[in-house]
């Protein structure tokens, strides 16, 4: 096959020589068959004159033997290929619009799918990844949380349907002993955890299972960038330690390039170290940042996994009620966590923009009927002297695949630039590492959507000009004739599909739109413009009690608050929109003891005074907290108003008292009194209904960890560096991370559904766009046929009224049969949308009237322009064009 | 036109069928490196001057073979010193030989069982 193909390339490029060479061959046939006549004693005349009877047309021979060689084929290419070109170039207004629509819609195509192969395609680097499960724990309440230490040892030891399992801790460590003092994250792993996932250190050695108990020397394996951003790819880091938390860690190890694991990690440590510093995780109770990993056995199945994994949750339900009381276990494939929940974004956009390659197609195919029509005469010509329909296929093939192949160039430029603009769009999860990038994949996608659209616009018109040939059209007067009518119905139906495929997507835009008017219209329950949140993780062993913690807490707050061009500050813990939260279990004084599993189980806050006010969180009863309340004064807290619903309905909750915990686990019951109550904040994410929340003062519990809240008017940035410069004057060592404005949280909070609505909003744009044109297109050309028409009908005394009514009803027919069409299929389709949504019906009827009125606009738009030409149509010339 | 001559050649021009006329141009060239010329007295010699290949049909079948790589084709020397083209058998020629070789066995002895019964 190959061979053969490289013969037909050589004799194409080396026609000239092998030409010649059978010129010389056949030369020397004839002299040698001459030469023979000759002896069998012919006379030399008689014998040149039976020489050439025997040979024929040597031009034939010639012709043939090229044939032979399988030149032709090609060289027919090669022709048609030209003649495309110059044709194109011809046309060059037809060329251009049907250019750009598939450069559009080719480009639009290979961008997402570019995000579809990052997110969802792309293999994961694990070794047979398809098999490793990521376990949490479950609490009906509460939903997914994390894996108490003990539990994890216990379906370790119990489970027999894991080869493996290892526990992932997260840890943050501040990084010091460099210029810029920063805070990294990383995890803990059991010794176990890179062979469990198939990975090797680049280079450097494994954990080792020694390091899995409490009291292991501190080792760190650096992930590919941090190795290659702090230690400039130097082979010896091997051995040389750094300062995590102030404390020295020997690196031991590099991750390749690629790894990846359930979280965005700097460095990863053994387990054994973690359990020193977090002495009480080996409290059944306690939950902190863990997750357990494991790979199924040969042969069993998740659900088979599960199963037994439940099995074993519910025994230790009942073995550790205090501790386990409905707690459950969630399994989930590695590659769902992964895509986590931007998934169904990614494949409705991915729906969407296959739909406008649709229409671009259904566009582009029209132009090359219209001209196809226009062109018949000429087909019919080729027919005529000798060209088959196969022949003729080929060549409108070729102009097709011309179009097409010109457009995918330019669609994947466009991609190409756009490729920026979508990775910033979506952002696919930090987790999945480099995500989104112009690779092979993405690549044969583009090749692929090219060649299949060149397949699809152009075997229609192909097709319809071989039909037209097959009658010779060369005498006929081109302009009327059934043809003409099968013509045009073909192209009225392309039409109908594009109005139809707008509707769908034009739908979903419109539910996108309210969705994400609705939802940012939802009040969080705080003021959210020009507030700056610096979040600053203390370390343990520069501050090992809760006395040199306050202190600088109290110092940070005082110098922050004496900077000029301030409103407030405040300092707190597990604010809204960031995904942090710490709850806990609390007995209200006098209340009925529920189940140990069934407690009120609120999101603690513990904040400085001014918390309150910086954030802009109403106080709906009570007082906010004051210096007063110091560490040594009475316990107090206050409670949002959702606590207040649900404990104390219908009652004043101000000077009730509650406890931390649960009442059989405190040695001595301490008292906490309620102050205040503080409105309700959207703590989950604006989508999310709020929970049970109370707030305590600093003083009375602090954190190591803090989010300064500051509300200002200055300018983010500058703002960012002068507290930096703050901290920096308190302790040079201590690093600023996660700085965000809540404005940008927001943004993040309403993410994959902004993005959709962004992308489809530009998609059902582009279609409705393309649609118009194809409407306009198909009744302006109608109107072109039928002038001779439409002048011996005003000849005749026809109005302006009967004129403009027949045009119009010509388009209000294409127009509403695709807009019936488009509706049924919309309603079907926008389930599909459902998880997008928020707090609007797949089926809200607003949504689809709109999208029907704007639809019927853009045709009576599209339909206005050929009527005021046909109006124009004088009936003299009309007649006379024939 | 010239029935003299066309009569002469009725006679010894059999049409060939679809295939055989690669068959015969294997053949020859098994025996030796040819040049076309020579392949076509050879065949006329080998079938006692009954088979005659047309050259109008020769050189393009010649340029077939070479392009299904069953033949090799590289300029040489005829016997009269002059510059001809002589083609020769590729592996893959040799086995194609063999294998139509014993189709057409079959195919005769087939054919002419039907005719004999007949």
């Amino acid at each position: 096959m190959l061979s053969d193909l490289l013969f037909r390339l050589r004799a194409i490029f080396r026609a000239k020589t092998m030409d010649a060479g059978l010129d010389v061959e056949l030369q020397f046939h004839l002299d040698r068959q001459l030469d023979k006549y000759i002896q069998t004693g012919l006379s030399p005349e008689e014998a040149r004159r039976r020489v050439r009877l025997d040979f024929g047309g040597a031009n034939q021979i010639t012709e043939e033997c090229r044939d032979a060689r399988g030149i032709r084929a090609l060289q027919a290419l090669r022709q048609d290929l030209r003649y495309a070109f110059r044709t194109l170039f011809k046309n060059r207004g037809f060329t251009c619009v049907a250019l750009i629509t598939l450069a559009l819609a080719i480009g639009a195509n290979t961008a997402i799918f570019s995000v579809v192969y990052g997110a969802l395609l792309r293999p994961l680097p694990y070794g047979d990844p398809d098999h490793l499960i990521v376990l949490n724990e479950t609490h009906p309440r509460i939903g997914t949380i994390s894996v108490s230490y003990p539990n994890f040892l216990d379906w370790r030891a119990q489970n027999h349907v894991f080869s493996g399992m290892a526990v992932m801790a997260s840890v943050r460590y501040n990084l010091s002993g460099i210029a810029q003092p920063e805070t990294i994250s990383g995890q803990a792993v059991t010794s176990n955890f890179l062979s469990l996932i198939g990975v090797h250190p680049l280079f450097g050695r494994d954990f080792d299972p020694s390091e899995d108990k409490p009291g292991a020397t501190p080792a760190v394996m650096l992930t590919y960038p941090l190795w290659q951003s702090h230690f400039a790819s130097r082979k010896d880091v091997i051995g040389r330690s750094v300062a995590l938390d102030g404390r020295a860690s020997t690196i031991i190890a590099v991750l390749p390039r690629d790894f990846r694991t359930t979280e965005a990690v700097s460095v990863l440590e053994p387990l054994g170290v973690w359990l020193t510093k977090n002495s009480g995780a080996v409290n059944r109770g306690t939950r902190g940042d863990t997750a357990a990993i494991g790979r199924l056995a040969t042969g069993i199945t998740l659900t088979r996994a599960r199963a037994e994994m439940e099995t074993i949750a519910a025994q230790l339900a009942i073995t550790y009620p205090d501790e386990n009381n409905q707690f459950g276990v969630a399994l989930q494939r590695v590659r769902d966590l992964f895509v986590g929940d931007i998934r169904p974004a990614i494949l409705v956009l991915f729906a969407a923009v296959l739909l406008v390659l649709l229409i671009a197609c259904a566009n582009v195919a029209n132009l090359f009927l219209m001209r196809a029509a226009g062109r018949t005469r000429e087909i019919a010509l080729r027919v005529a002297i000798g060209a088959t329909g196969a022949r003729i296929v080929q060549q409108l093939l070729a102009e097709s695949s011309v179009v097409a192949g010109l457009g995918g160039i330019l669609g994947l430029g466009l991609a190409f630039a756009g490729m920026r603009a979508v990775q910033s769009l979506i952002r696919v999860a930090a987790l999945s590492g480099d995500g989104v990038d112009l690779n092979g994949a993405v690549a044969l996608f583009a090749l692929g959507v090219t060649a299949l659209s060149a397949i699809t616009f152009g075997l229609a018109p192909a097709m319809q000009s071989l039909r037209a040939g097959a009658h010779s059209r060369l005498k006929e007067g081109s302009k009327s004739s059934t043809d003409g009518v099968r013509q045009n119905r073909w192209r009225t139906m392309l039409v109908v599909v594009e109005f139809a495929l707008s509707v769908i997507l034009l739908t979903g835009a419109g539910l996108m739109l309210k969705s994400v008017s609705r939802l940012i219209a939802v009040d969080p329950g705080f003021r959210t413009d020009h507030l700056l949140r610096l979040k600053i993780g203390l370390t343990p062993s520069q501050y090992p009690d809760d006395t040199t913690m306050l202190a600088f807490w109290r110092r940070l707050l005082d110098a922050v608050r004496a900077l000029p061009g301030l409103e407030s500050a405040a300092l707190g813990t597990h604010v809204p929109l960031t995904n942090s939260h710490g709850r806990v279990d609390i007995t209200v004084e006098g209340m009925e003891l529920p189940a140990p599993g069934s407690f009120p189980h609120p999101d603690d806050h513990f904040v400085s005074p001014g918390y309150l006010r910086t954030l802009g969180i109403r106080l709906l009863a009570g007082r906010d907290f004051t210096d007063a309340d110091s560490e040594t004064a009475p316990r107090v807290a206050l409670i949002n108003a959702r606590l207040t619903r649900n404990l104390f309905p219908g009652h004043d909750p101000v000077g009730k008292r509650f406890m931390l915990g649960r009442p059989e686990l405190a040695q001595k019951p301490e008292w906490i009194t309620i102050v205040g109550v503080a409105d309700d904040t959207r703590m989950y994410g604006l989508a999310n209904s709020s929970r049970l929340e109370i707030y305590r003062p600093l003083a009375q519990a602090t954190p190591d960890q803090m989010d300064l809240m500051v509300r200002s008017r200055i300018n983010s940035t500058a703002l960012t560096s002068s507290i930096r410069a703050v901290v920096a004057s308190l302790d040079s060592n201590q690093p600023i991370s996660d700085t965000n404005t809540m404005d940008a949280l927001v943004q993040q909070s309403v993410g994959s559904r902004g993005v959709t609505l962004i992308l489809l909003g530009a998609f059902s744009a582009l279609a409705l766009v393309l649609a118009g044109i194809g409407i306009y297109g198909v009744i302006s050309y109608s109107v072109a046929q039928r002038t001779k028409e439409i002048g011996i009908r005003v000849a005749l005394g026809a109005g302006r009224q009967d004129v403009i009514r027949m045009i119009l009803l010509q388009g209000a027919r294409i127009a509403s049969a695709g807009l019936i069409i488009g509706m049924v299929a919309a309603f079907g389709l926008t389930r599909y949308l459902e998880k997008l949504l928020f707090s609007v019906s797949p089926a809200d009827v607003t949504t689809f009237a709109t999208v029907g009125l704007v639809l019927a606009l853009v045709g009576l738009l599209a339909t206005y322009i050929p009527v005021r030409r046909a109006l124009r149509v004088d009936p003299i010339t009309a007649l006379r064009y024939e | 036109m010239l029935p003299i001559e066309a009569n002469r050649e009725t006679m010894s021009l059999i049409d060939l069928p679809q295939g055989t006329l690669d068959l015969l141009i294997l053949r020859t060239l098994s025996l030796e490196p040819q040049h076309g010329w020579g392949i076509s007295e050879r065949v006329q010699q080998m079938s006692s001057e009954v088979l005659c290949i047309q050259q109008g049909s020769l050189y393009p079948a010649l340029h077939r073979l070479e392009r299904r790589g069953l033949i090799r084709a590289r300029w040489g020397t005829s016997e009269n010193n002059r510059r001809a083209r002589y083609y020769e058998l590729t592996r893959a020629g040799r086995k194609q030989l063999e294998t139509e070789t014993s189709l057409w066995k079959q195919l005769t002895v087939a054919v002419n069982q039907v005719l004999g019964e007949a």
